[in-house]
């Protein structure tokens, strides 16, 4: 399924319709005490979960689909897991709210998103964002990019991982900032255990 | 619990193999690769998946940086580019196209719309098409999401002309050319100068196409250009006057053409007609006319409805 069109059609609906609410699930991770390392599996998990689905056309809110994924993952871990803070457990089982409206929220979380990720752009280190700039927006191919900048493939290679990564870390970030201290506080205490 | 890759180590593997994509192209032996990675790990497969939705997120920014222009970081660098001046006069030369960096362009079912661009270039749109234009400092631009386009580029050696249909990338400098966008690939018709037609990422295996030349691109084959019969480029244009001229075509064909153009459907009972071949040259909102000379010329019979065209029994 890696390279057909179905794919390509579920990746684009991950980014539309998913990925823009990823800083809020995050959020209510980080809320409901999950550790900050363990978020970033479950994060893994969902969109996983996400890609091994045959269809996702029976998916309206796909907002709400995306934390009841998390969700489950999360309490059946905790169901796994030897000591369970109580907190944890009620703060995950109450999700947020969403309602049913073709909720202005959804689209909020799009356009928020979007003009995030035009900021993050800007704010790449210069080489990298020329890189990503003449890929994204002039359309110009990784080889085109090498020959106009005179620098070796493998060079723009390494600016695109890096142009995503520093995105990703951003984005990521921007979900969980406000709610570090808190989290950082509890964090000891309300810790999921792994199983040995 | 055995040893487990970390989070972050698995995202940084998922941007290695998206960028190596981006690169490569869809090499078999690479796919293959990719897939024994993501087999070991679920995780991976869900890194993977947002990967690669965040590198397709960087294109709804670029094009979003296009048509809202509101992101301080690019539009300042685009006004320093030719100084303050240059900007200036070229945001009073070119209005909008300047201050939005590009424009769409669609078109309805039977509708056929002419387009002149701000470089002196000109594009056709047929029936039920999307276009969007991005004239940039080095590069014009044109994306067509859905249908066919014709153009006619004028000539700028410095500003290579590229038209982006899914994967398939034609490049010209300066010429007219038409561009027919399909699920897995595009068909190019040259009717002036040359063009050059790739795949994204293999742009090594591009073919040259001279006038009179055309090539169907597809994104997983190789391209098959030939050299197009006398004339036929010209008739499979007409669309741009309003027109569907047939030599030959089978009714299968010409009833998949005229539906192109029309909402009322025309449809073929009897297999048995479906390889007869027309000739005549027909206005593309006159599926009626054309079903009547089929009628006369073959003798069957042909129900026509407000909703639908019946040929055959």
């Amino acid at each position: 399924m890696v390279g057909s069109a179905d794919r390509a059609r579920r990746v684009a609906w991950v980014a539309k319709e998913v990925m823009p609410h990823e800083p809020a699930v995050r959020r209510w991770l980080a809320r409901s005490r999950v550790p900050f390392d363990q978020i970033d599996d479950f994060i893994q998990e969902a969109y996983c979960k996400l890609s091994a689905l045959t269809s996702v056309e029976h998916i309206q809110r796909p907002d709400a689909y995306f934390f009841q994924t998390v969700r489950s993952l999360v309490t059946e871990k905790i169901r796994k897991a030897r000591i369970v803070s109580i907190e944890t457990f009620t703060e995950i089982e109450s999700l947020p709210v969403l309602s049913d409206d073709p909720s202005p929220e959804r689209i909020v979380a799009a356009r928020r998103e979007l003009a995030e990720v035009l900021r993050l752009i800007g704010e790449l280190p210069a080489r990298c964002r020329q890189v990503v700039r003449l890929r994204k927006i002039e359309g110009l191919s990784q080889k085109e990019i090498s020959l106009r900048l005179g620098i070796t493939e493998t060079m723009v290679e390494n600016d695109v991982v890096k142009g995503m990564r520093l995105i990703s870390g951003a984005l990521k970030k921007s979900g969980t900032v406000d709610v570090v201290r808190r989290t950082l506080r509890i964090y000891g205490r309300a810790r999921l255990r792994k199983r040995d | 619990m055995g040893e487990r890759d970390s989070a972050n180590e698995i995202d940084e593997a998922a941007f290695r193999w998206v960028a190596l994509l981006d690169r490569e192209g869809d090499d078999p032996k690479l796919l293959s690769d990719l897939q024994d990675w993501l087999n070991q790990d679920p995780r991976r497969e869900g890194a993977y998946l947002r990967a690669q939705a965040l590198w397709l997120k960087l294109d709804r920014a670029a094009n979003a940086s296009e048509q809202d222009a509101p992101a301080p970081a690019l539009s300042r660098r685009r006004m320093l580019v030719g100084g303050a001046g240059a900007a200036l006069a070229a945001a009073v030369g070119a209005g909008a196209w300047v201050l939005s960096g590009g424009r769409n362009f669609d078109t309805e079912i039977g509708e056929i719309r002419h387009v002149p661009l701000p470089d002196g270039s000109v594009a056709d749109l047929n029936t039920q098409s999307s276009l969007r234009v991005t004239m940039a400092k080095s590069i014009r631009r044109v994306r067509l999401a859905e249908g066919e386009a014709w153009f006619h580029v004028e000539s700028d050696p410095s500003r290579p002309f590229v038209v982006e249909s899914g994967l398939v990338r034609v490049r010209a400098v300066g010429t007219a050319f038409s561009v027919r966008r399909f699920d897995h690939g595009a068909e190019v018709l040259v009717s002036e100068g040359v063009v050059e037609a790739w795949v994204s990422g293999s742009e090594a295996a591009a073919v040259r196409l001279a006038a009179g030349e055309k090539a169907m691109v597809q994104e997983r084959a190789p391209i098959l250009s030939e050299t197009a019969a006398p004339a036929e480029i010209d008739r499979k244009l007409a669309w741009r006057v309003g027109k569907i001229d047939l030599a030959g075509e089978t009714l299968s064909e010409a009833v998949a053409e005229f539906n192109r153009y029309n909402q009322r459907e025309m449809v073929v009972k009897q297999q048995a007609l479906l390889s007869k071949r027309f000739y005549g040259v027909f206005r593309t909102d006159d599926p009626e006319g054309f079903a009547k000379s089929v009628h006369s010329s073959i003798n069957v019979p042909v129900e026509i409805t407000r909703d639908s065209i019946v040929i055959g029994r």
